[in-house]
């Protein structure tokens, strides 16, 4: 069962081709990865999967209706989180999720219940009269979060919802995303931490306003790199990596923190022939050289620049 | 103070400034385009007034006075009425500004010597103004009559003269009384003043909105020195606007200035900073966009407009508020600018009005830099 | 309806956590209407003047006397020649310099006609016409007065034709007093500018901030958010309107001779028609200092000038005089200054008031179908 339908859908700004017909399904209660570099046109697609904004063409079923036909119903389904913390500074926790909660039309046990859920995620019980402008970073987030969904969507929406928080405050948000997924919502999110993507059940990723690739990041990992990855840790990294670019057997190479990663297709013959080159010809010190499994990172670089 | 730490912000703010191209068309556009509009719509001029005549008379006499009041540009006659039920309506709507009503005896009376004959003139008073006016032309109007019968009588008796007192009043430099060419350098005061105030006033607080002033304060650049890296480019911007402006009004309403160009050119200068410094003020004082604004609006829109002897002449102010028109540097401006350009007058005419001016710049600059010193220290 | 009320509260809410901008809002406008009704005065007394008196007689003194005690003019240099005149004109000392000839009395003792000159600084055309037609008034009164006291050579009074004398009645104002004229429009003005700040950030505001975004993923429907934000503004226009009139009651002591209900009613269309105007800008604008640029140059400026405030919109060329006809203050001010100062009701001022609730509604409506749902 699906519960988020992307068919051709394209954007254009004047002649700038925001989105570029891209089409991807969205599995009922998975939490699924929207990934690309910004301005990839990750906002753009959110935004009409909302219903806020209109495609210039393509259509997309958001909880079963059409973003184009049905814009209304697909938003008293759906719950959205921005990039900003579009929260009142000015009004108090309580307030704020009066307010919205008002807004989507709760009221009576249901909305107490939901407004006790909502400061409980938010770990704000007892604080419900602080002005929400002084709130730290973390806990402005995870109100935002609870608000957004205050009203219990099928469905929710989260644009970069951790640029700008620490790591702590990340990995917790991370296990409320889980909680949301375990109760049944299906979460759409996008990102550019990559390790975050790896807590995605399926993940997409755009380039250019174009779908470059889909799959689990297992799938990413191994459908998309047909070739091996060796981590190699030396002395004079940088040299080594300039003289390495010159064998024909390497097909890439990268610095990666204080190691060379370098794409082979063979990698028993080709850490032979490193060993043989940089320690035996050039006298580098290798301390390390083992094949790894591609990060997601290694992926990305490799389809974004193949692209 | 560091002039090499001044140009940076200066550099900063210019290229920002260039940078927002609406902003800058909206900065220049709208002054002279609403100069050009306005110019054209104020004056206190009082003509055509619409006049309704109930003739209970109705002889040669009384129809000769009509003709005499409706020949000259002042009146137009819109109608006769019959009763007097019809009078207030009239007035009420204000389908006329003046009802002349003949008394039945008006002929009669007028033949003999020594008689009285009475004219009543009800005018719409609401105006005040504008119907003292209306009651000066009618007097001039019954006192050139009484001239015409008095000559004739004159003449027939031999005597040389009935008005011992020939009066004729005279109008300096401005003989047809035309209300525009006096009210366009208040118009050009309190526009160019508005746009500097609110443009200062908005981007400057916009940047503490949104937190790059604090960015720049934990650099080694202290206050006065980014107040006045920032008012730079304003100041610039102020002063090709002054002088758009200045040329608009001479181009668009034949404004001769009777003064040197020089000395209104300096003292739109002076005029220019203040309102600059106004801005940084009221920047200072307000934490948002809307409080800047809304402070901007009091005090630079109404008191330019309503306190600087632009509109309503300062002289009939009550004392107090005479002192308050202090607030609004307008009001010295359109003092000075109206001499150079009105009168022809020179440095010796005005410089008073220039110091007074050039310390109203430094008191509000003060004042800016002492609110700003003890807000840093309050953070 | 629910949501609408809670958008009413939340805005109230956040009133309440800016008190700066409320006290501003609510006192701000009595203080300038204080300060702006007692400046808001063209009439025209005291006139400075000098005088130049070469005859230096009983009759030149009875006519200085005379001007003196009119409380129209008064005499602020006795000076020489034309040259201390120039001066002192120049320099806006005085404004007006009457010059006495040498043989002012012995002519008019002769029955000759004497020379009276005078000088006004015509650079302010109203007041030197003011001033002009006083002295004229002034002077005539004066020469009728020595005519009727002539004899001729055998001491009998002169047999005179009749002179007709035009009685004036000022009706609604007889003193001519422009205070009174010029405070009803006022309240107008700050009306004015007091609802456009308000409304005119009050949706670009949230545009700039974010929650805009977040309130056009709810269901909330463009006309809901619209409303929502008018109830509070109008509640507040309306304090406003009472603060604002009463002040002018207490403070200028200026009579409402009409309906006070009709006045209520036909500020709280005024109010709405600025409402609509401001949330126009708000919704056409991208950041608030668009709106405020916007609501300045486009709305303020252009309401002040052409509304009839203070220039009459007969003298204005035809082309502004359309312009005039979109201006809601030119329809208030003639609406409170007639039930005000003339004590009119409804059936004269109707169209007017109509006029602002047609206004008001058409603005409005564009407003929220303007203010789509979308952003781009």
């Amino acid at each position: 069962m699906h519960s988020i339908t992307v068919n051709n859908l394209t954007k254009k700004f004047g002649s700038f081709v925001s989105v570029d017909n891209i089409s991807f399904n969205v599995k009922e209660g998975e939490i699924f990865g929207f990934l690309g570099a910004n301005g990839a046109g990750k906002s753009t697609t959110i935004r009409m999967l909302c219903g806020i904004l209109e495609p210039t063409s393509g259509d997309a079923l958001v909880g079963g209706f059409s973003i184009n036909s049905e814009p209304d119903k697909v938003k008293s389904s759906i719950g959205y989180m921005s990039q900003r913390f579009s929260l009142y500074n000015d009004l108090t926790v309580q307030e704020n999720i009066d307010f919205f909660g008002g807004v989507y039309g709760l009221s009576g046990s249901n909305f107490r219940e939901r407004k006790n859920w909502v400061l409980e995620i938010a770990n704000l019980k007892g604080k419900e009269n602080l002005l929400t402008g002084l709130l730290p970073g973390g806990i402005k987030q995870r109100l935002a979060l609870g608000t957004a969904v205050i009203h219990n969507p099928k469905i929710v929406f989260l644009d970069e919802p951790t640029s700008g928080v620490d790591p702590i405050s990340r990995r917790s948000f991370w296990d409320l995303i889980n909680q949301l997924s375990e109760e049944g919502t299906t979460v759409f999110v996008t990102t550019h931490y990559l390790e975050e993507a790896e807590f995605c059940n399926n993940i997409i990723l755009i380039n250019a306003g174009k779908l470059v690739a889909e799959g689990t990041s297992e799938e990413l990992k191994t459908n998309y790199i047909n070739h091996k990855i060796i981590d190699i840790e030396c002395d004079r990294t940088v040299e080594a990596m300039e003289i390495l670019e010159k064998e024909t057997f390497v097909l890439d190479t990268s610095i990666f923190g204080n190691n060379l990663h370098i794409s082979v297709l063979d990698d028993v013959s080709a850490k032979k022939s490193v060993l043989a080159l940089l320690e035996g010809k050039h006298s580098f010190r290798i301390r390390k050289i083992d094949t790894i499994v591609p990060t997601l990172e290694d992926v990305f670089i490799h389809l974004i620049e193949k692209g | 103070m560091s002039i090499k730490r001044i140009n940076a912000i200066i550099i900063k703010e210019f290229k920002q400034l260039l940078r927002d191209k609406r902003y800058l068309f909206v900065l220049f556009f709208f002054p002279v385009f609403l100069l050009g509009m306005f110019g054209y719509a104020v004056n206190f001029d009082v003509k055509n007034i619409k006049l309704a005549v109930m003739d209970n008379d109705n002889s040669k006499e009384s129809r000769e006075f009509i003709k005499t009041l409706i020949s000259s540009e002042y009146f137009i006659l819109s109608g006769y009425i019959e009763k007097d039920s019809d009078i207030k309506p009239m007035l009420d709507n204000q389908d006329v500004q003046l009802i002349l009503v003949v008394p039945q005896n008006f002929s009669t009376e007028l033949a003999k010597n020594n008689g009285k004959p009475s004219l009543q003139f009800l005018v719409d008073g609401v105006n005040g103004n504008t119907a003292l006016i209306i009651n000066n032309y009618i007097t001039s109007a019954a006192m050139n009559f009484n001239a015409k019968i008095q000559t004739g009588f004159a003449e027939k008796a031999g005597i040389t003269s009935l008005s011992p007192i020939n009066f004729q009043p005279r109008f300096w430099f401005n003989p047809s009384l035309e209300t525009t060419k006096y009210l366009i350098p208040g118009l050009i005061a309190m526009i160019l003043i508005v746009t500097a105030v609110v443009s200062v006033s908005l981007s400057l607080v916009r940047e503490k909105e949104r937190g790059t002033i604090e960015q720049i304060k934990v650099s080694s650049v202290n206050t006065i020195e980014m107040l006045l890296g920032k008012a730079v480019p304003y100041v610039c911007i102020a002063m090709l606007n002054g002088i758009l402006v200045l040329i608009a009004g001479m181009l668009l309403f034949n404004l001769e200035i009777q003064g040197s160009y020089l000395l209104l050119l300096l003292t739109t200068s002076i005029f220019l900073l203040a309102g600059i410094i106004l801005g940084i003020f009221v920047s200072v004082v307000a934490d948002s966009q809307q409080v800047a604004f809304t402070i901007a609006v009091f005090l630079s829109f109404l008191p330019s407009f309503i306190l600087s002897g632009f509109v309503f002449p300062i002289d009939s102010m009550p004392p107090i508020i005479q002192i308050i028109t202090n607030i609004t540097p307008a009001k010295f401006f359109v003092a000075a600018s109206r001499s150079i350009i009105l009168k022809g007058a020179g440095v010796s005419a005005i410089y008073d009005q220039l110091m007074y001016l050039i310390l109203y710049t430094l008191f509000f600059l003060i004042l800016a830099v002492l609110i700003s010193i003890k807000k840093e220290k309050e953070l | 309806m629910n949501t609408i009320l809670h958008f009413v509260k939340k805005e109230f809410l956040q009133f309440k956590r800016d008190p700066k901008m409320f006290i501003i809002i609510l006192f701000a406008p009595i203080v300038q209407l204080v300060f702006l009704g007692y400046a808001a005065n063209m009439d025209v007394e005291n006139v400075k003047t000098a005088i130049i008196d070469r005859n230096r007689t009983t009759e030149s003194r009875l006519l200085i006397e005379k001007l003196e005690q009119s409380g129209y003019f008064s005499i602020e240099y006795y000076i020489n020649d034309y040259k201390e005149a120039e001066k002192l004109i120049e320099k806006g000392k005085v404004i007006c310099v009457l010059s006495f000839p040498v043989d002012f009395d012995t002519k008019l003792s002769r029955g000759e006609s004497a020379q009276l000159q005078a000088i006004f600084d015509g650079s302010d055309g109203n007041t030197a016409s003011i001033a002009a037609g006083y002295m004229i008034k002034l002077v005539a009164e004066h020469s009728q007065k020595i005519v009727l006291t002539a004899r001729d050579k055998s001491g009998k009074a002169l047999l005179i034709p009749a002179t007709i004398s035009a009685e004036t009645r000022n009706w609604y104002n007889p003193t001519l007093k422009t205070r009174n004229f010029m405070v009803p429009a006022i309240v107008g003005l700050l009306l004015m500018i007091v609802t456009l700040i308000l409304t005119s950030l009050a949706i670009v505001k949230e545009k700039e901030i974010g929650t805009m975004e977040q309130l056009i993923v709810t269901p909330i429907k463009p006309h809901q958010l619209i409303i929502g934000k008018l109830i509070p503004f109008t509640i507040l226009g309306m304090v406003s309107v009472v603060v604002v009139l009463t002040a002018m009651r207490v403070i200028f002591n200026i009579p409402v001779r009409g309906s006070i209900l009709l006045l209520f009613v036909s500020s709280f269309f005024y109010v709405l028609s600025l409402l609509g105007f401001g949330l126009f800008i708000s919704t056409i604008s991208k950041t608030q200092q668009q709106a405020m640029m916007l609501s300045i140059f486009v709305v303020m400026l252009p309401m002040t000038f052409l509304s009839g405030f203070s220039f009459p919109i007969e003298n204005m060329p035809y082309f502004i005089q359309m312009v005039s006809y979109l201006i809601p203050l030119k329809y208030f001010i003639v609406i409170i200054r007639g039930i005000i100062l003339k004590g009119v009701g409804i059936g004269i001022l109707w169209d007017e008031i109509l006029i602002l609730f047609l206004m008001g509604i058409t603005i409005l409506y564009f407003s929220s179908k303007n203010f789509q749902k979308k952003i781009n």
